[in-house]
């Protein structure tokens, strides 16, 4: 009987979304799989281990000591390899955050497994198991079969549903991998900026391109961003031209992101931004070129000056999820 | 300071890519255009600025088939002293953890101080190469450095999660994957470029690196164009009744009001 294995990435002590996504994607294929779901968690995070059962991990491997207070690639490989050997996992899931993108990476060559990051969709009832990752920057989709043993995935954040907690308690298995040298260790995080959040984290970006104008324009960005509890996005013409740092930066160079609502403004929508962006699930454009390529593939074009209907709509939206 | 860099030719970001009808795992190449993968012009460039102020050797490692040369060529023209190259079929078509365990045996017998790579090969989409080197070499590493800084032995990288900016110290040597940002790779000039002619390009194979390669652990079975957007609505007209017609459209039918 096959194993499935989840990371169950912390943030501020809690499961963080993307691990909770993994952990519904685990769920699932457990259940398709018959086979049994544990976590393995790094670091004390208080009580956390215990609760993490409401997930629907029925195990928990958990490492604690001065090796697990920070992240290091090497130290968290070692213990979730070592939590995968002793349940015999032949799935390890992780979300595609940057420490689990890195984690998967180290992870599987560890195992010398058969790795498939950032997975936009697992085909449950395949075999060998095959999903579905974005490639070109999402200009294309490839359907990958995950042929080897043991398989390491990693899944895009904000596409899978997150697990639905339930009652239920873990047992709880304290781990000390032993072959742990730690030569590569995070020594200071510098938080953003309160309320900043990722875009590949939100669920609604709005967006600035070249027709924001300038640092001053993207204080508007910023405004609506804000109203909709949303994070702010750039193109790359906006980027390279200094008026946003490049982490905001969403398409082919940049990040790519899956949004329920992605607020284009000022963006013509060149090849590149649109392979970071077009898997969003509702697209809202506003330019004053019709002919922007943007319009033609967003679900909702606004003909107009961003600098005149932006504000409205800010105003507007601050009004209504205020009642 | 040696310093070896791993790179890989790739579509142009502009291209417009369709699948092969003969090879469903394939793009129509024919009128593609390929380009050094940009995120590897950062850790070339990377390289040169460290090696030009301390001193060392910058030498390139490229897995890929026989149209790679334009690339290589690329990457000697900005400035690498020379480069390895593996074109075997069995080696280019390899999985992301095989490739690595390639590049980790080319790589060992120059014994570099740092190995730096792009963060992402645009192409494949893959970001696991930094980190898979450096296990086969049993080495630390770090990914996505918007900034490194080296002193006495070690490397101090700067590093962008999702909402915080990390500050990580790594031993050398160390793999580590460049971003966008780290430094802005420079254009070769007609001399560098003619020059980079004569510089030697070495082929080598799987069987020279005393590795076999055996069944691929992933395959990508087809590739497809993402599913076709709906059309949309478009409005136009005064910003205020613009506006409106936007705000019922975010309540009625994207729902996120």
């Amino acid at each position: 009987m096959a194993g499935i294995l989840v990371w169950a990435e912390t943030s501020n002590g809690e499961l963080r979304k993307a691990a909770r996504e993994a952990a519904g994607a685990g769920a699932k294929l457990a259940e398709k799989l018959n086979s049994p779901l544990a976590a393995a968690l790094c670091g004390a995070n208080g009580d956390l281990a215990a609760k993490l059962g409401r997930f629907g991990f029925s195990k928990v491997y958990a490492s604690t000591g001065p090796s697990y207070e920070r992240y290091s690639s090497e130290a968290y490989c070692a213990a979730v390899a070592e939590a995968g050997a002793r349940m015999k996992a032949d799935v390890y899931l992780l979300g595609a955050t940057a420490l689990g993108r890195d984690l998967a990476a180290r992870l599987a060559a560890r195992l010398d497994a058969a790795l498939a990051t950032d997975v936009t969709e697992i085909k449950w009832d395949s075999s060998p198991l095959s999903v579905v990752r974005p490639v070109y920057s999402g200009k294309l989709l490839a359907l990958t079969e995950l042929t080897g043993e043991p398989k390491v995935i990693s899944i895009r954040p904000n596409v899978f549903a997150p697990a639905l907690e339930r009652e239920q308690a873990a047992q709880v298995e304290a781990l000390t991998p032993e072959d742990v040298r730690i030569r590569a260790l995070v020594q200071k995080a510098i938080a953003a900026a309160q309320g900043a959040m990722d875009v590949t984290e939100a669920d609604i970006i709005v967006s600035g391109g070249r027709g924001v104008k300038g640092p001053d324009g993207f204080k508007l960005i910023e405004d609506l961003a804000h109203a909709l509890r949303g994070a702010v996005g750039a193109s790359r013409a906006a980027v390279d031209s200094g008026w946003i740092p490049y982490k905001h930066q969403v398409g082919q160079t940049g990040k790519v992101v899956s949004p329920v609502l992605y607020i284009a403004c000022g963006i013509s929508g060149a090849i590149q931004h649109f392979a970071g962006m077009g898997s969003s699930k509702f697209i809202i454009a506003i330019n004053t070129d019709k002919e922007a390529p943007i319009m033609e593939k967003a679900d909702f074009s606004i003909v107009g000056d961003l600098f005149q209907v932006v504000p409205i709509l800010k105003e507007e939206l601050a009004k209504a999820l205020k009642r | 300071m040696n310093i070896a860099v791993l790179f890989r030719q790739v579509p142009d970001t502009e291209a417009v890519l369709k699948p092969d009808p003969a090879k469903p795992d394939a793009i129509l190449e024919a009128e593609v255009k390929f380009i050094l993968n940009p995120y590897d012009e950062y850790a070339v460039e990377e390289a040169l600025r460290i090696t030009e102020k301390s001193g060392g050797e910058a030498v390139g490692f490229c897995i890929g088939p026989e149209r790679s040369e334009a690339a290589i060529r690329t990457a000697l023209a900005m400035g690498l002293s020379r480069a390895v190259w593996v074109s075997e079929p069995a080696a280019v078509q390899a999985d992301v953890i095989t490739q690595s365990r390639i590049l980790a045996a080319a790589v060992k017998g120059f014994s570099p101080s740092l190995i730096l790579c792009g963060r992402e090969l645009i192409d494949t989409a893959e970001d696991a190469l930094a980190a898979a080197v450096a296990h086969f070499l049993d080495i630390p590493h770090v990914l996505n450095a918007a900034k490194i800084t080296l002193t006495d032995g070690k490397a101090t990288v700067l590093r962008e999660v999702e909402g915080a900016s990390l500050e990580i110290e790594t031993q050398l040597p160390a793999a580590i994957s460049t971003s966008k940002g780290i430094n802005e790779p420079r254009y070769p000039t007609l001399i560098a470029i003619k020059r980079a002619r004569a510089k030697e390009i070495k082929k080598v194979t799987l069987a020279e690196l005393g590795l076999q390669v055996g069944q691929a652990k992933t395959r990508v079975a087809s590739l497809l164009p993402p599913p076709p957007r709906a059309k949309g609505v478009r409005v136009e007209g005064e910003p205020a009744v613009v506006a409106g017609k936007g705000m019922e459209w975010l309540a009625g039918t994207a729902k996120v009001i």
